[in-house]
């Protein structure tokens, strides 16, 4: 049984802590995210498609520049309908030394925007975005700006800040590129609450309003159709499929775990809600009139609004499930008029992770859309990888 | 209306938890209890927060809201280093956007980088399991290495307060002399111990081990960071029937099922070993944490 000779093998099995050494200026942070599936069918709204494919593999490099700011890349290499596109998720600096809680971002980063948009994909407990994000932030809302933020010097975490940026992917449809653009089209302003209730639970609320100076749509002119769905369905340009000027956005979290100990059991449920209003052009005055046939008629409301409840269990370091449920309400423009549609997404994902760095994963969706092509009542199976290579990742909350 | 604004002022205190201890000395955050423990005795006026219990797993930690909000009001934090908090810590550091508190500032202290410590790895892959290159970092159960980083905590101290420089040094000065006339009697009482084979769960222990002559001959975990297989316990069943093991180690926070089920077809007992201050009704300060281990070790025959 040389195999347990341990006193040998002691001395290569080391405390829980990982392989990579705390970046420096000589030793950044490199690491590689790994992430391919197979799925049984198309995701509505620019999820993944049908057959074997690979999701976001990410290359990121990260250190302290000098003792007043940090930066870090991030390449997110994407492969799809037989062509692989090179795209920048992040590169930004961030400052470390500015007084009294405050700290600067700029460059290109995720928005602080709700819950889930600033933390990354592989990090997720489901294989795609929820139906809101895929809507609404294009899934994954990252873009050229600036960010100030601030946290209170008090015990109950409360953070507060602004963003502005270029907003391009979240212009509104300009078919005929005749429209002026507001240079910087977005700005974000969010807050965040936390704190923890006992050793067993964290918490943590957030809001946000994003305003959209591009998001209305423009104006219409007789005989086009804008129609969201055929531009975006498999368009991964990351762009938002439904815009409007003014975007609320309410979210929260909630942990627990026993003793406050994560490493064999815990739980997290979280939502998120978006409603996103003034899409409609300036011109467009909405007229009642019978829908043509094929379409149910509904009236078109003055909003989207969409929301996904989730809870993940883990119940052994090796195990963790997931259900999440999504329901999404948009206004599609159609001629002179909108017609309303919904989807609804009811995913179940079982996880299994061998170690903290790997993750293989078992998801069966449900979408039912109303109004959405192609999409009806559909089941789909993905099956998937997400690995990670490198300096060891960050648990965030 | 001075009543009004105090009621408003308290109310305020209330809603928000602002500390008002800060007045009193330095605000210190420590990832560990036994540095928060540590801190207690070398800055008795600080006020002391640890962002983990004896009963978590310090590497599997979340950086959570509360310790964000504790983190921005440090002047000072105390961690053990080596990697343990590699997945929380940085991003602390990140979010609390606190500058006293980043790499390099007289506010971060590691406690790994001021000691030498055992088992560092020249070549690391995490085909090994979730292992790293410097060291193991559950110091604190080697007492001389402790004390080392108590004469570093303190000079810390008196460069981050210096108007207190003779309060810290008359702290450390008791702290040390009492630790120090305490080794000897641990180590008394531990000579039993020596020669002990046991087998335990990750390297927890390494350093109390290392310290009392206790050979780990086994692992729960197949590789560092892996929880306890079936095929790994059978294997260590094997091992434990040679007949010269004498318990199974487990730490405060770890899950004991699979050392049960050892226990059970192996006859021998589990001891679970408080892992810092707070993991057992004894632990309650360093010194107890100490007689606590020592005690529960000489437990088993």
């Amino acid at each position: 049984m040389n195999i347990f000779r341990l006193s040998v093998l002691a001395s290569a099995l080391i405390s829980a802590a990982a392989a990579a050494e705390t970046p420096t200026l000589g030793n950044p942070a490199i690491s590689a995210v790994l992430d391919g599936y197979y799925q049984s069918g198309d995701r509505a709204l620019g999820g993944r498609e049908e057959g074997f494919g690979l999701g976001e593999s990410e290359l990121a490099i990260s250190a302290n520049i000098d003792d007043l700011f940090y930066g870090k890349l991030t390449t997110v290499i994407e492969a799809h309908d037989g062509e692989t596109e090179l795209e920048l998720e992040e590169a930004f600096i961030q400052t470390l030394a500015l007084p009294g809680g405050l700290s600067v971002r700029a460059g290109r980063f995720l928005s602080d925007v709700g819950y889930l948009n600033n933390q990354h994909l592989h990090s997720d407990a489901f294989a795609g975005r929820p139906a809101v994000y895929r809507a609404f932030l294009g899934s994954h809302y990252f873009d050229d700006g600036l960010r100030l933020s601030w946290v209170a010097p008090t015990d109950l975490y409360w953070t507060f800040g602004v963003e502005g940026f270029k907003g391009d992917k979240m212009r509104a449809e300009d078919e005929h590129s005749e429209r002026e653009f507001d240079t910087v089209g977005v700005y974000n302003a969010f807050t965040k609450l936390g704190g923890d209730i006992g050793d067993n639970s964290s918490w943590q609320l957030g809001l946000a309003y994003m305003k959209n100076q591009n998001g209305r749509l423009t104006p219409h002119e007789e005989g086009e159709e804008v129609h969201a769905e055929d531009e975006h369905a498999h368009d991964h340009s990351h762009s938002a499929a439904y815009t409007g000027e003014n975007t609320y956005v309410a979210d929260f979290v909630y942990k627990w775990a026993p003793n406050g100990n994560y490493k064999y059991q815990h739980l997290t449920l979280s939502g998120e809600f978006f409603r996103v209003n003034d899409f409609k052009a300036p011109e467009l005055h909405e007229e009642e009139h019978e829908e043509e046939e094929g379409h149910e008629h509904a009236h078109g409301k003055d909003y989207h609004q969409g929301w996904y409840l989730s809870g993940v269990y883990q119940f052994s370091p090796s195990w963790s499930a997931g259900l999440r449920y999504g329901e999404l309400d948009t206004q599609l423009a159609h001629d002179d008029h909108f017609d309303a549609q919904k989807l609804k997404e009811t995913e179940v994902s079982l996880n299994w992770h061998h170690s903290h760095f790997s993750t293989v994963r078992l998801q069966y969706t449900r979408q039912q859309g109303t109004n959405f092509d192609g999409i009806s009542d559909d089941n789909l199976f993905t099956l998937q990888y997400v690995m990670t290579l490198g300096a060891h990742g960050a648990h965030q909350f | 209306m001075r009543i009004n604004s105090k009621l408003l002022g308290g109310l305020l205190a209330l809603t928000l938890g602002h500390s008002a201890s800060a007045v009193a000395g330095l605000n210190i955050f420590a990832c560990e209890p036994e540095y928060a423990a540590l801190a207690k005795e070398l800055a008795p006026d600080a006020s002391i927060y640890s962002a983990t219990t004896a009963m978590q797993d310090p590497h599997q930690v979340q950086a959570r809201p509360s310790l964000i909000a504790k983190m921005r009001q440090a002047d000072l934090a105390l961690c053990a280093g080596a990697d343990l908090e590699i997945g929380w810590l940085p991003m602390l550091q990140m979010k609390s956007a606190n500058a006293n508190v980043r790499d390099g500032s007289d506010g971060m202290l590691y406690a790994a980088e001021l000691i030498e410590t055992l088992d560092k790895l020249d070549k690391v892959d995490r085909s090994m399991g979730d292992v790293h290159a410097k060291g193991n970092p559950h110091l604190h159960f080697s007492p001389r290495r402790f004390l080392q980083v108590a004469e570093a905590v303190t000079a810390r101290l008196k460069r981050l307060d210096g108007d207190d420089s003779a309060a810290y040094d008359a702290a450390f000065a008791r702290f040390s002399e009492r630790w120090q006339a305490a080794i000897p009697g641990w180590e008394a009482s531990a000579q039993e111990l020596a020669g002990r084979k046991v087998i335990a769960y990750h390297t927890s222990f390494r350093y109390l081990f290392d310290w009392l002559g206790i050979e780990q001959v086994a692992d729960l975990e197949p590789k560092p960071g892996l929880p306890p297989s079936s095929g790994h316990l059978a294997s260590l069943l094997e091992r434990a029937r040679k007949g010269d093991v004498s318990a199974i180690v487990v730490a405060s926070y770890q899950d004991t099922r699979g050392a049960n089920w050892l226990a059970e077809k192996a006859g021998l007992p589990v001891l679970v070993l408080p892992m810092s201050v707070g993991g057992n009704e004894e632990s309650q300060d360093l010194f107890s944490l100490y007689d606590s281990v020592i005690n529960l070790l000489k437990g088993a025959n």
